[in-house]
């Protein structure tokens, strides 16, 4: 469980409200009219799961950080997909897997579309499925082989 | 991102109204499909039992990349749920995965309701008295149950 005491967490409240009233508060911009012009250029990374920021807005430390991600997401197998796995679905975008998409193969074996899982990734390094850490399950191929 | 509904958020709909959750009611509001309206039932064995509450699931733009916003409507005596009706629950925040769905959310949060933890509180006065007298704070629970979460709706 987290400990919900120390996070400052009003937003739960202002953002149902302001999806009910229709007020913008910034952080879910289409659904609430145009986005604010920051919005629009150029790719939105997140430095943490809950946070949204394009590049510019990145700390150094960051930025490092993303990298290193990014690094570490292109290690990871990809396949296209032809019909003879187990898996039927991505739970991510619960699509079904078509004969020709392409799919990311993690260390604990779980499969998703590469689209999909990379921007999962991107902000938590485990498998949503089982929870498995990824960089760990990596280390320990890497310490096997 | 672009307009229009994801396929993911259509299909849990469809599914929801297919095969639904016992003891659970969600239904998209008519002018924004990514608003809930939420009935929980309250479990058996515990003291929200014969009681109906109301809830409002809202589902973010980057969602399923990141959680629904889920909120209690009817007033509850819980440890981990605060006046305002906001829920401390794993999931709904550090612990998030996208493999998860409306129906396994509302299922945690019916969950919380029979497995209280005082120990990790979001009510801190519930929370004490949870801790100094169960027998007491589970009596409570019950009459605000009764109170506030009858099982036919009063009208609004």
């Amino acid at each position: 469980m987290g400990n919900c005491l120390k996070q400052p967490n009003a937003d739960d409240i202002s953002l149902l409200r302001g999806a009910e009233n229709n007020q913008t508060d910034g952080t879910d911009s289409s659904l609430l009219g145009p986005p604010p012009p920051y919005q629009v250029s150029g790719p939105m990374y997140h430095p943490t799961p809950n946070i949204s920021r394009p590049v510019a807005q990145l700390t150094e430390e960051e930025q490092v950080k993303i990298a290193k991600r990014i690094g570490l997401i292109n290690q990871l197998p990809t396949g296209v997909f032809d019909g003879t796995r187990k898996a039927k679905e991505c739970v991510i975008c619960m699509g079904e897997f078509m004969v020709g998409d392409t799919v990311r193969y993690l260390p604990c074996m779980h499969t998703y579309h590469r689209e999909c899982i990379d921007d999962w990734l991107m902000r938590a390094f485990t498998c949503p499925s089982c929870m498995e850490p990824v960089d760990a399950a990596l280390l320990s191929t890497y310490n096997s082989l | 991102m672009s307009g229009g509904l994801p396929r993911r958020i259509i299909k849990e709909t469809q599914r929801l109204q297919a095969e639904p959750v016992p003891g659970i009611v969600a239904i998209p509001d008519d002018s924004n499909a990514r608003y809930f309206h939420v009935d929980v039932a309250g479990p058996k064995e515990s003291p929200y039992e014969g009681g109906v509450f109301k809830l409002e699931l809202f589902l973010p733009e980057e969602y399923p990349m990141s959680a629904p916003k889920v909120r209690f409507m009817t007033k509850i005596y819980h440890p981990n749920i605060d006046k305002l009706g906001r829920i401390c629950l794993d999931i709904l925040k550090d612990k998030w995965s996208p493999a998860l769905q409306i129906r396994t959310v509302l299922l945690s949060i019916q969950a919380l309701l029979s497995a209280p933890n005082p120990d990790d509180p979001l009510a801190n006065d519930v929370a004490e008295q949870w801790k100094v007298n169960e027998a007491q704070a589970i009596e409570i629970a019950k009459q605000w149950t009764k109170r506030y979460a009858p099982s036919q709706p009063m009208p609004s």
